[in-house]
């Protein structure tokens, strides 16, 4: 099934396509704004960005459940080999866990997360609920529960193929690879992907346009 | 900066990163600033990343056992609680 993909064209002939593989779970809603901010950015400077859905998420019609890392990784190659012209891989957080099996000409990550950190949120999400509600949990619990069945973890109903990925999911070696976080010798701004309400910055989104701008010029794409 | 000073900052920049709170907010918080129940903001799913991030920027490892309700009344009960834990 082909998944929506937001595509935002430059004026004239593309320099190349900017693929973006959005943060996972809510982060992904987090950041979504800024995102598309980025991509305009990137639109005026000539580069083409696509934002696709993985499968499972956002407007997907796949239930996340069937989903897992692997499947991810494909849906980015097979999105990244039908994109005409140069690609450049951007990933964001989680994003940077599934970036790996495309063929493109660079890659360029913010903020790179392990996939256990993320899954210790969600379960710490899920813990707190179920204390809420009088039931006891634990992280250690839902582990052993993961091994057998799947789980709904701050919303998303996670497979046990899923899970288990995400436990010893670290960002795979890609070349050539800019990875830049948020401070004064990366971009300028917040861990959105953070955030409880969602925000947006128009500030951050230039400063992350023009870092995979100058990335682009440095692998040679003019 | 002393450690405790360290801490004090870290737990600042955090809650200021997953609360929105901005510089001014975050900086105005006081030991007896109340957190969760107090900030709209400061729901179980805030206070789940509020834990891993702890454990990212502080180096910890905090455990299901030692997170009860009190620990995230006030700000005074979570600096001592991070206090706490990195001198453990």
């Amino acid at each position: 099934m082909s998944e929506h993909r937001l595509r935002i064209e430059p004026a004239g002939t593309p320099r190349a396509t900017i693929l973006i593989v959005p943060p996972l779970f809510e982060e992904a809603n987090r950041t979504r704004r800024t995102l598309v901010l980025a991509m305009r950015a990137l639109a005026a400077e000539g580069f083409a960005a696509v934002l696709p859905d993985l499968p499972g998420q956002n407007e997907s019609l796949v239930p996340l459940e069937r989903v897992d890392l692997v499947g991810w990784q494909d849906a980015v190659a097979q999105i990244a080999a039908a994109i005409e012209g140069p690609v450049i891989i951007a990933s964001v957080r989680g994003g940077a866990l599934v970036d790996h099996q495309a063929e493109a000409e660079a890659w360029w990550r913010l903020a790179p997360i392990g996939g256990a950190s993320l899954l210790r949120t969600l379960m710490r999400a899920r813990v707190g609920a179920d204390r809420e509600a009088g039931v006891a949990s634990s992280l250690d619990s839902l582990q052993e529960e993961a091994k057998t069945a799947s789980l709904l973890l701050a919303g998303n109903r996670l497979s046990s193929a899923m899970i288990a990925q995400l436990g010893v999911s670290e960002p795979q070696a890609v070349a050539p690879l800019r990875s830049v976080g948020l401070g004064a010798d990366g971009i300028a701004g917040t861990p959105l992907w953070l955030r409880a309400e969602p925000d947006e910055d128009a500030a951050m989104a230039a400063a992350i346009a023009a870092d995979i701008s100058i990335w682009s010029k440095t692998c040679g794409i003019s | 900066m002393t450690e405790a000073k360290t801490v004090d900052a870290t737990l600042r920049a955090l809650l200021a990163d997953v609360l929105g709170l901005g510089e001014a907010r975050a900086a105005a918080l006081t030991e007896g600033s109340g957190l969760f129940g107090e900030l709209p903001e400061f729901d179980s799913m805030a206070v789940a990343t509020v834990l891993t991030e702890m454990e990212d920027r502080l180096g910890i490892l905090i455990d299901d056992d030692e997170i009860d309700g009190e620990i995230f009344e006030t700000y005074g009960n979570l600096l001592a609680f991070s206090l706490r834990k990195v001198t453990d």
